[in-house]
């Protein structure tokens, strides 16, 4: 019985101790983890807009985001879309509730600002204040308007769709007429040397430049890839005087409305990223299309 | 007097089904729509329980068909077929259907023989059981555990090299997993998430193992102390593997429910199974070859699960359901 | 049994005579699986040092205090604390780093490398001793995996460390990594190999 006792006090203890051991550094870890993962989104956003350490983003761009979910009133759904707003010269948040056919439903404007809305929980509490039960909301996802000088600049859109083995997740920028201005592959576990190479230039850059009407239809050719757009798209290994100013312009032209070379031995891969991205800039372009004219009809000042 | 009763309970029995069956009667005439289903890559079907009107079923606007988290994006129908009794309507779509997500059909004003039945809403999605068997299969072959995620090596190669000892090592690890699975389930659902204590995640999920191998060992013990004697050594080499430890990791990661749980460990269990049996015929057979010296033992194995592992490459990205 | 060993003699144990991967064969699902990069096993090596040499410090500290019946759930016990605290503080600190070695991190509780010498070593042995042993094994578990990564990343991509040494793949079957089992039953082989040469050397001269 003693031992039993021993054994198990001696268990217990040993248990707490790890516990606690793990709780401090856990405690002081997660600050550091979340700061991270934050300046990894960032970083990530602003080298897509063309910005790096030799490069550093302008004072006055603004990165502003607009967070979208979907609202269901007694069955009825609609979108609600956060966005900032301009208000005596401050910047607020307003929810814009917009039905199924685009029509504005309602607006309503929020106790929060731009800031404390990046928090989902502060997002969460101020959607409950002005939308009480039965109504209920869930989160759809979020943009970010890239501003400069007052100007829409650029669209920055995270998306996550399913790839040859598991998920790819990606980021998009695309510029005010939907044309895609940058893509990075953030996540993906696709096999190494064959679906792996997404992330290789000469795939990931194919879907630069090309404008949005064009991109409603992209789909994958399994022919091999032109040397010269090869080495055009290998921006990293450009050597100095390999291509003039005319060349570039004249390439990034013929191969606009070409559709996008597949990668050798990882077809599926190839073509998921492509219907992924396709259909990403479609539901994209089609939603703020709705939101600008419901934005202009209703004279909302909004801050993009 | 007996007459009249047996007469009266019989009335009300009677009534009573009817009743119940009107009742039921009532429930169908507001569930129009049958049954619903995707067909091919590009087609939904849907089965009315009674002919539609030809002209009604033939008009697109009568459709609004979106996918469940995009109730505002509105997929465009490129195509319609009615079938010759009226009561399945094909509708075709230019774009392959994103199977992976449910997708809600609304039916505005749906006419039958002249009649209106109102609107009506339905969902098509894939069959639920369709989705525990991939993860089965996929935790089986496609994702195997030893051969194409390199979990549970050592005891892998320690216990490959008689067919008995593997089968049985196989038999018991797949009994362990599915219980220390199931509770880490439990644990991870009802405790850690709702407390924010994910990082204990480890230890409670590692001292979950040595508890079901302990729970394994007694019921063992006491239900058939012949199967015991005959497994019971391998009890102990289950916790050092990195399999045990895995399973509830990603189920924790995947947020899988109890049903995808139970599959995922049954699985990784079974997959185990035919990793080690495929291997113990082998090397049964290798003992018997003429093995270099240097070679002998566990270089030619680890040769040979190379060449198993190619082999099980040829599964990756298979997709069933 | 109390180790006679000097601290030097040990590290060199840990590395050549009872090298975990290569020799005592333990631990092997991540030489197999995570090799695939010089920077990848040597990650996951300091890693391994890391909890190895902590670990077997504890234990050793705590080996009178433990009782025989619980000896396994104790082990078990500090290697899952420690476990935990690098992983915490490497998804803090080295994000890029703990991306890639994902789920090997968490999985470093049940490599039986750590519990053995942990069983065989520590718990008779003073914290000095198992210090310098927990060096050695560490040591030898990322010489390992350094080694097999060296050969994966050469032949495999043709870089070495992520500089490009080759300029191109002469075989992509190295990256994948199932090549991981060709590549460690070949090492071992080795192993093997320079083992009998030595031993009839040793015979011829003694």
């Amino acid at each position: 019985m003693k031992e039993i006792l021993r054994i198990t006090i001696g268990l217990t203890v040993s248990c707490l101790i790890a516990a606690l051991i793990m709780g401090t550094v856990l405690t002081f870890t997660e600050r550091a983890k979340e700061e991270n993962e934050r300046r990894d989104v960032q970083n990530t956003m602003l080298a897509l807009l063309g910005y790096s350490g030799s490069r550093p983003a302008p004072a006055d761009l603004e990165l502003m985001p607009v967070y979208r979910y979907i609202v269901d009133k007694k069955g009825v759904k609609y979108l609600g879309y956060m966005i900032p707003v301009k208000k005596d010269g401050k910047t607020g948040c307003t929810l814009l509730l917009i039905d199924l056919s685009g029509k504005m439903k309602s607006r309503h404007d929020l106790e929060l600002t731009p800031d404390e809305a990046t928090e989902a929980s502060a997002r969460d509490a101020a959607m409950t204040s002005v939308l009480k039960p039965p109504t209920v909301f869930t989160y759809a996802d979020s943009f970010i308007i890239a501003m400069l000088g007052g100007k829409r600049q650029a669209y920055l859109i995270p998306g996550e769709f399913p790839g040859f083995k598991t998920f790819i997740k990606v980021m998009l920028a695309l510029d005010p007429t939907f044309t895609i201005k940058g893509l990075d592959i953030m996540e993906q576990e696709e096999d190494p040397g064959l679906g792996g190479e997404i992330i290789q230039e000469y795939f990931k850059n194919q879907f630069i430049d090309k404008p949005y009407k064009k991109v409603k239809n992209l789909k994958v050719v399994k022919k091999p890839l032109p040397v010269e757009y090869r080495r055009y798209l290998e921006k990293s290994k450009w050597k100095k005087g390999m291509f003039s100013p005319e060349q570039i312009a004249e390439i990034r032209h013929k191969y606009e409305d070409a559709d996008i070379y597949a990668l050798t031995g990882a077809t599926i891969s190839s073509r998921s990223v492509t219907t992924g991205i396709r259909n990403m800039v479609k539901k994209f372009a089609y939603r703020t299309q709705i939101l600008d004219h419901v934005i202009a009809r209703q004279k909302i000042p909004a801050a993009f | 007097m007996r007459h009249i009763e047996r007469q009266k309970i019989f009335l009300l029995g009677a009534a009573i089904l009817m009743v119940l069956i009107s009742l039921a009667g009532c429930k169908t005439q507001h569930r129009f729509v049958d049954k619903t289903a995707f067909k091919g890559s590009h087609d939904i079907v849907l089965t009315f329980a009674a002919p539609v009107d030809a002209d009604w079923a033939r008009d697109a606007s009568n459709y609004r068909v979106c996918e469940k988290p995009d109730p505002d994006i509105r997929l465009d129908i490129a195509g319609i077929h009615l079938s010759a009794d009226r009561r399945i309507v094909d509708l075709h779509f230019q774009e392959a259907l994103n199977q992976g997500q449910p997708h809600v059909v609304t039916l505005h004003n749906i006419m039958s023989e002249g009649k209106s039945l109102g609107d009506e809403t339905v969902n098509v999605k894939k069959l639920y059981l369709g989705f525990l068997f991939s993860i089965l299969i996929g935790a089986m072959l496609i994702h195997n555990f030893v051969f194409t995620k390199y979990l549970g090596l050592c005891v892998f190669f320690g216990t490959s090299q008689k067919k008995t000892t593997a089968v049985g090592m196989g038999i018991t690890f797949t009994l362990v997993i599915v219980a220390s699975a199931m509770m880490s389930w439990a644990l991870y659902q009802f405790v850690l998430k709702p407390y924010h204590l994910n990082f204990l995640q480890i230890i409670v999920f590692i001292g979950l193992v040595s508890l079901s191998v302990q729970a394994v060992d007694t019921v063992l013990r006491k239900i058939n102390p012949a199967l015991f004697k005959a497994f019971g050594v391998y009890l102990v080499l289950v916790i050092a593997n990195c399999i045990i430890l895995a399973v509830p990791l990603i189920l924790a990661d995947n947020e899988y429910n109890a049903w995808e749980s139970l599959m995922l460990a049954l699985g990784a269990g079974l997959g185990f199974l035919i990793a080690l049996f495929l291997m113990s015929s082998v090397r049964e057979r290798l003992e018997l070859a003429n093995v270099p010296p240097t070679y002998r033992g566990l270089p030619i194995a680890f040769v040979v699960a190379g060449l198993f592992a190619l082999a099980f490459l040829g599964f990756s990205g298979m997709s069933i359901f | 049994m109390v180790s006679t060993k000097t601290p030097s003699q040990l590290v060199l144990n840990g590395l050549l005579n009872e090298n975990p991967i290569f020799r005592l064969a333990l631990s092997m699902c991540p030489a197999v699986g995570i090799s695939t990069t010089v920077m990848n096993g040597l990650m996951l090596g300091i890693a391994v040092l890391f909890v190895q040499v902590f670990s077997s410090c504890t234990i050793a500290l705590i080996k009178d205090y433990i009782h025989p019946r619980i000896r396994i759930p104790t082990y078990t016990l500090t290697i899952a604390t420690w476990v935990t605290v690098i992983d915490l503080v490497l998804s803090a600190y080295a994000p890029v780093a703990y991306k890639a070695m994902g789920i090997f991190i968490k999985l470093i509780v049940a490599f039986a490398i750590i519990t053995m010498r942990l069983e065989v070593f520590a718990c008779k042995n003073s914290v000095n001793k198992s210090f310098w042993d927990g060096i050695g094994m560490g040591l030898g578990f990322m010489f390992g995996m350094v080694a097999l990564g060296f050969v994966r990343e050469l032949l495999g991509m043709g870089t070495l460390l992520g500089y490009d040494v080759l300029g191109f793949r002469p075989l992509l079957f190295f990256a994948l990594p199932l090549a991981g089992f060709f590549c460690v039953g070949f090492m071992m082989a080795a192993f093997n190999y320079i083992e009998i040469v030595f031993n009839r050397m040793k015979k011829k001269t003694g």
